[in-house]
């Protein structure tokens, strides 16, 4: 591995969070602006993408180790079929399930904020992990 | 002989999958026709009703959240069906 330049690296620390903020705001505006889980997760993943080739795999890992993110991956996918399944449910048997709320407040909705979150998570760790995989393998 | 049998085989594949997609394509209705199946009442419900319904001022959104969330669930279990096949192919 060369040596990366300093200047990489401290422009790397002011970016870095910029953009996982800005994944973060595009996840958690997905009912109000455009955006949501998937265009959020991308730029979520591109963060740690960035992270990756500035400081290293080491880096990253030992921030978030890949287990971890694979862990992520599954319990998003099944929260997400367990909470749409009981959506879909909720509306045909009369169970409870939350209200809508005042339209245009982030907390709104009902479970569409949650179902946009998941969705960020699942995908970012989804695009490191290949990422990761195809950059330190010959392909 | 495997080769050229391999290759034989390839081109009968795809010359039966060109037949079969262009069988599909002279069926499609005419392009900008008004009377087209497209041209229904479904978009106009979509954009008057998605914001009462769902209480996402994205339409966007509240179509592929709510109306159609079993569809995005397909899509991320593609998402995922495609890691867990890569991390097949490339273990170490």
């Amino acid at each position: 591995m060369i040596k990366k330049d300093i200047i990489l690296k401290e422009v790397g620390k002011i970016i870095i969070p910029l953009v996982q903020i800005f994944g973060i705001y595009i996840i958690v505006n997905g009912h109000l602006s455009s955006g949501g889980g998937f265009s959020g997760g991308t730029v979520l993943a591109s963060s740690l993408i960035i992270m990756h080739l500035i400081y290293g795999e080491a880096y990253v890992e030992k921030n978030i180790k890949k287990e971890t993110l694979i862990k992520f991956i599954s319990i998003s996918l099944i929260f997400y079929a367990v909470v749409k399944g009981y959506s879909f449910l909720s509306d045909v048997y009369n169970l409870p399930h939350p209200a809508l709320g005042p339209v245009g407040k982030i907390f709104s909705a009902g479970f569409i904020l949650y179902l946009n979150i998941v969705l960020g998570i699942l995908v970012a760790s989804i695009f490191y992990i290949i990422f990761s995989i195809f950059i330190s393998k010959e392909v | 002989m495997v080769k050229k049998m391999r290759k034989a085989s390839a081109v009968f594949i795809t010359l039966i999958l060109i037949f079969v997609l262009l069988v599909g394509v002279k069926d499609l209705p005419e392009f900008g026709n008004i009377n087209n199946p497209t041209n229904n009442i479904l978009s106009q419900t979509y954009l008057e009703n998605t914001v009462l319904e769902t209480g996402s001022l994205n339409i966007v959104s509240g179509i592929i959240l709510d109306y159609r969330a079993l569809d995005t669930l397909m899509e991320a279990t593609v998402l995922f069906s495609g890691l867990i096949v890569i991390m097949l192919l490339f273990k170490s």
